[in-house]
């Protein structure tokens, strides 16, 4: 049956045969290694210290990198022998462990940066978040593939939503919000899985709104939508000459109320739009053109969001808006403003096209940046290796990332699919508030690069869950019919 | 229909994914490589930059001893963000500092918490001390190498000039920048561009804790310092040490030249001070104390100060006429104690002292007559061939000027004063055209509105000596051990009087010394002295409208044939020339032509002389009334 839907929609799916070592993609297999030893190398040289004594010594972070890489192996070959019913069936139990050690980091934890999401064992310290990415995604996969399951279901997205809210509720208590948001990534899933346009557009839009809210001035917020879903709007209608009008209208009408009004401008805006919408939406609904009416609505709606926000926000005390900027990831910033960016950016910023060679970038290795091995990793390339090793960098992410999406679609059966895309979305997530933040797209967010920042439970977890994916997509026809 | 909407979504996800990495590539493409600031950031990040300063250029005098000389110290400086949170041991610095407590406070706080800039603590500190403040490494202070300067014979502080730190209008020239020294006043302002050499750039590698953690790049970008170039000065350490213990307690200046070279041998503007004061931590309350004193130490009056050349200016007037062809040697004028001229009620008297009359040129020469000279004077301005005074007085304007005079002679020395030699025109204007010889009669003594400089005078004795040219005077030989100064100073400037018509008013001096004139104190056996004494008129009085006592002015050249040195020494409120000014031109030509002193008695009279400075008494006494000390 299943096939019968690949020949009838024509898009390639791999039929594998052979041994298991055959079936396994060395594609995304390559980029893994690839992205892992770029990392050990880029820490060598963000710990570079031309005086440095015993270089194997085992006190070096990149010593204990390349052991971390070496027990990650380990752990890449185990999975990829594993059965992959195990994977299926440890799902719940896994979910399960995680959520008690996320409760357990809650109470005995200590606390790293602020964040209490770290267990200490003697030397080594393990952050569970990490794990739980990989036991949250297991857990959505395994809900959502479901032979009953339907995405636009209440109950069932109800069920899907609870299984990302209960972990990410208790990171956040942990005070480590970014890791939180990583799971907020899973709406990408969604959209894979056809959640309808009617709740992930307004999600985003709203996100987008509130995140604007704190960058542009409401005047600007408003006057980019108007002029946006004006042509929005003329280009569904071709109606040149009507939207010349309105918009005369609405700034004529605007400028009047401002010369002999004692109304702002913003005010006399909002009234002009305001009335403009309510007759508009009517006569829309009159003559039943939703292309005119959904932009009229999303207007209406920011118009009512974006000061709701800032109401609320202003009549906040102080440490509680800190808090909140703090939550959307405006971090408060110790050493001044953005010194952490500011550092990262003239770290890449100087690396120029070609970079200054390796071990030869200045900024990385005179210690100016923080957090130079863990969280701003990208800058050790992005100086070293200029916009040519970013590059790079940057493509072999995306190039794993687009390589996951396709193996989901490629397996036959949803649970492997919504876990390729779950990791997908993880990582790209990642990459992008990752790198975003190294060069001042992103608000500071403590969230390190998957594979190549510095640190054993980042990359063990890694590992673990893009192999999992890796031995999903090597399955065997009879294993996905066993599954389905 | 389901994978088809798949397929549909699966397209659209990935030009979600592909449309982030466009964003972060673009973003990395405008950061990298179109935007510039990241990498000039990142130069400032990691480097501290040093200036290395160079050992200043030193000077040494004619016979080679050592005028200035530099020693080698440090500055402390502090880059108060470099300093550990929990502190220093600040008793422990102050002490190696060899500073107070106090003053390493407030030095920190100026320099501002957790500031980037380095800022100077303390300059002048020994080699000694530094080895001992380098063992203890306070983070955050560094030293800085500097050069301090030396004077072994602690002579001629307003002749040298001195070293000081740059201010915020040298900032704006090119070169300098802040914490730099440069030179101020006399020589080391002159040569200022010689004697500080060119400094280096060291660039050090730091960490975010400000610590040095090696050269940056190896020392690829670092520049060497060069040192300042050494120089030779005209000067006679030995003679101008001389000349100044003569002039202690006596306002005014000495100059002599080689005439045959225009070379400075001596140049005082006394009162001088001790150029050491203008060097160590003392200096800035040194350098207040001396603004406080209304005698001007720091002025070198020598090339400065305006002084009317009173009868020295005589030989200036009969050359002129002997030139011009009215006055023969042995012309003779009567003289009855002055010379009366105007009519009536508005006659007036031009006093002379008592001597013999009627006196021929050499003779009135030698006994300094006023009235022969301004029958002299008249005969120039007057000479029919002129038509009318206008002309006259312009040709002995013109006269006047080829001798150095109310022009600057282009010395090498900054700040040279033009003096003034009257014109028609400024009589013109002065008495609204109307005018006779009678109304400037006071210029044919070097008196009324005449003003020269000692420089100037002294030039004049060099002409005579050398019968007709001057080198421009200057204070420097040899830069570097060649004498390849300016070429200006290789050149003769000839007067309009030709050489042959110097002789009766050479004889004239010479008979001054020699012969019972106004000199004689300057005679010295074996050589023949030739000279003129001036006693100047001023106008400075007390508040009771009583004039003080005359300036006591000498100009003198020896020996007369091939002469070796031309003097000219100005004594303010020194009384007659003969009186102090003669003596000490003699005792500077003993010294420089004998290399030794006979003449003990006149030594000791000339340093015990006491002249009473009721001018600038008056004058200070105002001062700290007016700016009483804090």
């Amino acid at each position: 049956m299943l096939s019968q839907f690949n020949t009838s929609t024509g898009y390639q799916v791999s039929q594998k045969q052979g041994s298991l070592f055959g079936r396994i993609d060395m594609v995304a297999v390559g980029l893994y290694l690839a992205l892992v030893v770029i990392g050990i190398v880029s820490i060598i040289s963000a710990s570079y210290d031309p005086e440095m004594e015993n270089i194997f010594s085992l006190s070096h972070n990149y010593m204990k990198q390349i052991i971390w890489a070496g027990i990650a192996l380990v752990f890449a070959v185990v999975i990829l022998l594993i059965d992959r019913r195990y994977i299926h069936m440890f799902s719940y139990p896994l979910y399960v462990i995680g959520i008690l050690s996320l409760i357990a980091v809650l109470i005995f934890g200590v606390k790293v940066n602020g964040a209490k999401a770290w267990f200490e064992f003697g030397s080594v310290r393990m952050q569970p978040v990490e794990f739980v990415k990989i036991a949250t995604a297991l857990m959505v996969a395994r809900v959502m593939s479901d032979f009953s399951f339907n995405i636009n279901r209440v109950r069932d997205l109800f069920k899907v939503a609870m299984v990302i809210l209960i972990p990410l509720i208790i990171i956040v208590l942990q005070n480590d919000t970014g890791s939180g948001l990583v799971l907020c990534s899973f709406l990408f899933v969604f959209i894979r899985e056809g959640l309808t346009k009617y709740i992930y557009f307004p999600l985003i839009f709203s996100v987008l709104l509130f995140i604007a809210s704190f960058i542009f001035t409401p005047e600007a917020i408003f006057i980019t939508l108007l002029i946006l879903f004006t042509i929005y709007s003329l280009l569904k209608s071709g109606d040149v000459v009507g939207h010349v009008r309105f918009l005369a209208v609405v700034s004529l009408v605007t400028l009047l109320l401002v010369i002999f009004t004692p109304l702002s401008g913003y005010a006399a805006l909002m009234i002009v739009c305001g009335i403009a919408a309510v007759v508009l939406g009517a006569v829309a609904i009159k003559l039943r053109a939703m292309v005119l009416l959904w932009p009229i609505i999303m207007f209406v709606y920011a118009m009512l969001f974006v000061p709701t926000c800032d109401v609320l926000f202003s009549k906040l005390q102080p440490h509680q808006q800190d808090r909140i900027l703090t939550f959307v990831g405006v971090k408060s910033d110790p050493q001044g403003i953005d010194y952490n960016v500011n550092q990262s950016l003239i770290a890449i910023g100087s690396g120029g096209a070609f970079g200054k060679g390796y071990l030869k970038g200045t900024q990385t290795t005179y210690g100016y940046l923080p957090e130079k091995h863990t969280d701003f990793i990208f800058c050790t390339p992005g100086e070293e290796g200029g916009f040519l090793g970013a590059s790079v960098v940057v493509i072999l992410y995306i190039a794993l990332i687009l390589r996951l999406m396709r193996m989901g679609e490629r397996i036959k059966e949803p649970f492997g699919r919504v876990y390729c895309y779950s990791v997908a979305a993880i990582l790209l997530f990642h990459v992008w508030v990752n790198i975003g933040m190294t060069i001042g797209l992103m608000p500071v967010m403590g969230i390190p690069l998957p594979l190549m920042s510095y640190g054993g439970s980042s990359l063990l977890a890694s590992t673990i869950l893009i192999m999992i994916a890796i031995r999903l997509d090597a399955s065997t026809e009879d294993e996905s019919v066993y599954m389905g | 229909m389901a994978n088809n909407r798949g397929a549909q979504r699966y397209r659209t996800l990935q030009y979600v994914v592909l449309l982030a990495a466009v964003v972060i590539l673009g973003r990395l493409f405008y950061v990298q490589i179109i935007d510039d600031q990241y990498k000039a950031k990142a130069e400032a990040n990691i480097m501290r930059v040093d200036t290395e300063y160079p050992m200043r250029g030193e000077v040494l005098d004619r016979r080679g001893e050592y005028l200035i000389r530099s020693r080698v110290c440090y500055d402390v400086m502090v880059v108060t963000r470099d300093i550990p949170k929990e502190g220093f041991d600040s008793v422990r610095l102050a002490t190696i500092l060899n500073i107070p407590m106090e003053k390493l406070r407030r030095e920190l706080r100026r320099a501002g918490p957790a500031s980037r800039r380095p800022h100077l603590v303390v300059g002048y500190l020994s080699q000694e001390a530094k080895l001992i403040f380098d063992e203890s490494d306070f983070k955050g202070f560094y030293t800085r190498f500097r050069t301090a300067r030396e004077y072994p014979r602690q002579v001629g502080g307003n002749l040298l000039g001195y070293v000081s730190e740059v201010n915020d209008n040298h900032i704006k020239w090119d070169y300098y920048a802040i914490g730099d020294y440069i030179g101020i006043g006399g020589i080391e302002s002159a040569y200022e561009t010689m004697l500080r050499g060119e400094k280096g750039v060291s660039y050090y590698a730091k960490d975010t804790r400000g610590a040095i953690v090696g050269s940056y790049k190896n020392g690829e970008l670092d520049v060497l310092p060069i040192k300042g170039t050494q120089l030779t000065s005209t000067i006679d350490a030995r003679l101008q040490e001389f000349a100044e213990r003569l002039m202690v307690g006596k306002v005014g200046a000495v100059v002599a030249i080689e005439p045959a070279t225009g070379e400075i041998l001596v140049m005082v503007s006394s009162p001088t001070y001790n150029p050491d004061l203008m060097v160590g931590r003392q200096r800035n309350q040194n350098f207040l104390e001396m603004t406080r004193n209304q005698q001007q130490p720091q002025f070198t009056r020598a090339l400065k100060e305006h002084y009317a050349p009173g009868s020295t200016f005589k030989l200036v007037q009969g050359l002129v006429a002997l030139e011009e062809g009215i006055l023969h040697p042995s012309d003779k004028h009567p003289c009855s104690q002055g010379f009366t001229y105007g009519v009536g009620k508005n006659s007036r008297t031009l006093k002379c002292h008592n001597h013999d009359s009627p006196l021929n040129l050499r003779r009135a020469v030698a006994e300094s007559c006023n009235s022969y000279f301004c029958y002299v004077f008249k005969d120039i301005i007057t000479n029919p061939k002129y038509g009318n005074i206008k002309e006259g007085m312009r040709c002995w304007t013109e006269y006047v000027k080829s001798f150095g005079f109310g022009e600057r002679l282009g010395c090498d020395l900054y700040g040279e004063s033009k003096g003034f030699v009257p014109t028609t025109e400024f009589y013109d204007k002065g008495y609204n055209g109307r005018w006779n010889w009678g109304t400037v009669i006071s210029c044919a003594i070097g008196q009324g509105e005449m003003a020269c400089t000692p420089l100037q005078m002294a030039n004049l004795a060099a002409i005579i000596a050398n019968r007709g040219y001057y080198i421009t005077p200057h204070i420097i030989k040899a830069i570097d051990g060649r004498d390849s100064i300016d070429s200006r100073f290789y050149e003769r400037h000839h007067t309009m009087v030709s050489s042959r018509n110097y002789q009766p008013i050479i004889d004239g001096m010479w008979l001054s010394v020699n012969d019972d004139g106004t000199s004689r104190l300057a005679k010295l056996d074996g050589w023949d002295v030739c000279g003129k004494t001036g006693t100047a008129e001023h106008n400075r009085r007390d508040a009771s409208g009583k004039r003080y006592p005359d300036h006591s002015t000498f100009i003198s050249f020896a020996p007369k044939d091939n002469p070796k040195i031309a003097i000219s020494v100005y004594v303010e409120h020194g009384g007659f020339g003969s009186d102090v000014a003669v003596p000490i031109a003699s005792l500077i030509e003993e010294l420089y032509l004998t290399d030794t002193i006979q003449r003990q008695e006149m030594l000791q009279k000339v340093l015990d002389y006491k002249i009473n400075y009721g001018y600038y008494d008056a004058k200070q006494r105002k001062y700290d009334q007016q700016h009483p000390k804090k």
